[in-house]
């Protein structure tokens, strides 16, 4: 056998080509955005200038930019109901009921498609006289004819909530089968003894299922967090952030691959990734205080 | 009391079954009418509801017509290139990079794996800007490489075959270390036949993130007919390209199909693959 000194070269050198491209291309950019944010950034013969706190200067009094993480902000509303509908979905599909495998199929068919092909289909549901409007007008909810068609993703005062509901769509089959591995890691006795002594199903729901599987509630509030602040590309594929659905990353890569002005899409960049951290840090006390 | 019971228990499983088929309309209602919509000759109907759900006319013409008005050919190839490649790097990157971090002892093991898990914590779209510098440089841009490599080492499979070399006996890399094996041939010979489902796992999650992979290929690729599916159907689909909704939907049908028929065979290792994710 060898000794451990030897362990260590080898670990090192099957590490090597995850570490080295990692290096590249996650370790790297993260230091190189937080360069580039204090500098000028000529594309052309990629000459940086060092600037100061200019980029910064001008984000911060920048109604653009204030606008779109304002919008950033606002998507975390769609966190809360994901993740309740996806526990409550995967509690309706943990059984052992004929059909099940059919269900949770179905609930993950948006998960494996693209987003982009997605955003296609929806924007037709979202058309002024689509589905969406069909189904609340034959649910008399809106008035009948020209009068109830809304044109969803072009009223600056719904159109971030229809993307939302977009993103609710096309999330909630992948926490569903999260939440589902951690309801199948609860023994069947445990929901039994409640049953026998005269637990309902919403107590049942609360005080059992819910604390049994926090550790996934917190790596699914963790994740859908960083998702909706980073909500980007359903944007780009239904509004083209036009209607007030300007969201802080989409500023980022207007920035950089519209006015190219990589300095500032950094700047703006790296104001994401703090409030990313900070909403993280925030979750990991919130959710370790409570257990 | 043993009626009502019975009663009881058929309501709720009269309930349960509802909201689950609500809850199936919602999530299958776009692609049904897409299917619907793509299938009719005549597409007159594409905007009377719910009339427009099922064909008019059934007939395969506007998904011919798909193959004629866009390179929807070079399109699935492309994507099938670039996972295929993609599939292969990740599986040899994640089992060479899991294996030391669950089994050796060495310096540095915990900081470099708190390293690569915290890397999920970042918002990977802000490294679009480095990482174009970067190709740039490499002169990649524009290229199947460029638009694959940053996808290639990634904290989720190093993470996954990480778990999954845990939970192998230490009785058999003993055994195979007293017979004299390298710890090469112990990772090739014994954890990786081993772990083979989580290895499948990991292999069917990068395949369908490398096929619907849309915003870092559409911004490394500029040839048309260099492009992915999901980037070049979408851009087809709304530009100028566009002629018809139903040809549209055709097309939409036909992107989204490969993935679905790849996914009706292996949804089982989907969620057992996520449920190693989260133990």
């Amino acid at each position: 056998m060898k000794n451990s000194s030897s362990y260590t070269a080898i670990a090192y050198l099957f590490l090597a080509p995850a570490l080295i491209l990692m290096g590249i291309f996650t370790f790297w950019p993260v230091g190189y955005n937080t360069y580039l944010a204090f500098n000028n950034y000529s594309i052309a013969d990629g000459v940086a200038t060092w600037n100061n706190f200019e980029h910064f200067k001008y984000i911060a009094q920048e109604e653009l930019f204030h606008n779109a993480l304002k919008n950033s902000l606002l998507y975390l509303l769609v966190v809360p109901v994901i993740q309740v509908a996806a526990l409550v979905v995967a509690k309706l599909v943990n059984n052992k009921l004929p059909g099940m495998t059919f269900f949770r199929a179905a609930y993950y068919i948006p998960v494996i498609t693209a987003i982009s092909i997605a955003g296609v289909v929806w924007a037709n549901v979202y058309k002024y006289d689509g589905m969406l409007t069909w189904l609340l007008q034959s649910l008399h909810l809106v008035p009948q004819g020209p009068d109830g068609q809304i044109d969803w993703l072009g009223n600056p005062d719904i159109a971030i909530y229809m993307v939302m509901i977009f993103t609710f769509w096309k999330g909630i089959g992948y926490y569903m089968v999260l939440y589902l591995a951690g309801l199948q890691a609860i023994p069947a006795e445990v929901e039994e003894a409640a049953i026998l002594d005269g637990a309902n199903a919403w107590d049942r729901f609360w005080k059992i299922t819910v604390p049994m599987v926090k550790p996934t509630i917190l790596l699914c509030t963790l994740l859908s967090t960083i998702a909706a602040i980073k909500s980007f590309q359903e944007i780009i594929v239904l509004t083209k952030g036009q209607a007030d659905t300007y969201t802080a990353l989409y500023y980022v890569y207007d920035q950089a691959f519209r006015n190219y002005n990589f300095g500032r899409g950094a700047a703006a960049g790296l104001v994401v990734t703090f409030f990313c951290m900070m909403l993280a840090a925030v979750q990991f006390r919130f959710f370790s205080e409570k257990k | 009391m043993a009626t009502s019971r019975t009663t009881r228990r058929a309501l709720a499983l009269i309930g349960q079954y509802a909201g689950l088929i609500a809850f199936a309309i919602f999530t299958c209602f776009p692609f049904v009418w897409a299917l619907s919509v793509g299938l009719s000759a005549d597409p007159s109907n594409t905007w009377l509801f719910p009339r427009s759900f099922w064909p008019t006319e059934p007939s395969l013409m506007w998904f011919e017509r798909v193959f004629t008005e866009m390179p929807f050919l070079d399109y699935l190839k492309n994507s099938t290139v670039m996972s295929l490649w993609t599939i292969v790097a990740v599986a040899v990157i994640s089992v060479l990079a899991g294996y030391p971090l669950a089994r050796l002892k060495f310096p540095g093991r915990n900081l470099i794996f708190v390293g690569i898990i915290a890397t999920m914590m970042l918002p990977s779209e802000v490294n679009i800007i480095p990482n174009f510098i970067t190709l740039k440089h490499m002169g990649l841009l524009d290229s199947y490489w460029g638009a694959i490599i940053p996808n290639f080492a990634g904290a989720f499979g190093i993470f996954l075959m990480k778990q999954a070399f845990e939970q192998i006996p230490q009785d058999l890399i003993d055994a195979a270390r007293v017979d004299g094996a390298t710890e090469l041939q112990i990772l090739w010979r014994v954890m990786v036949p081993v772990s083979a489902p989580s290895i499948a796992a990991l292999s069917i999650f990068t395949l369908v993130n490398a096929w619907n992979d849309y915003l870092w290929p559409s911004i490394v690729i500029t040839t048309r007919d260099k492009l992915p599916l999901a980037v070049g159907v979408f851009n087809d689909l709304t530009g100028p390209f566009a002629v018809s909704t139903s040809l549209v939907m055709a097309a939409i049908v036909m992107t989204v199909l490969p993935v679905l028929i790849f996914f009706a065979f292996t949804q089982r290792y989907f969620i057992s693959g996520l449920d190693g994710a989260v133990k």
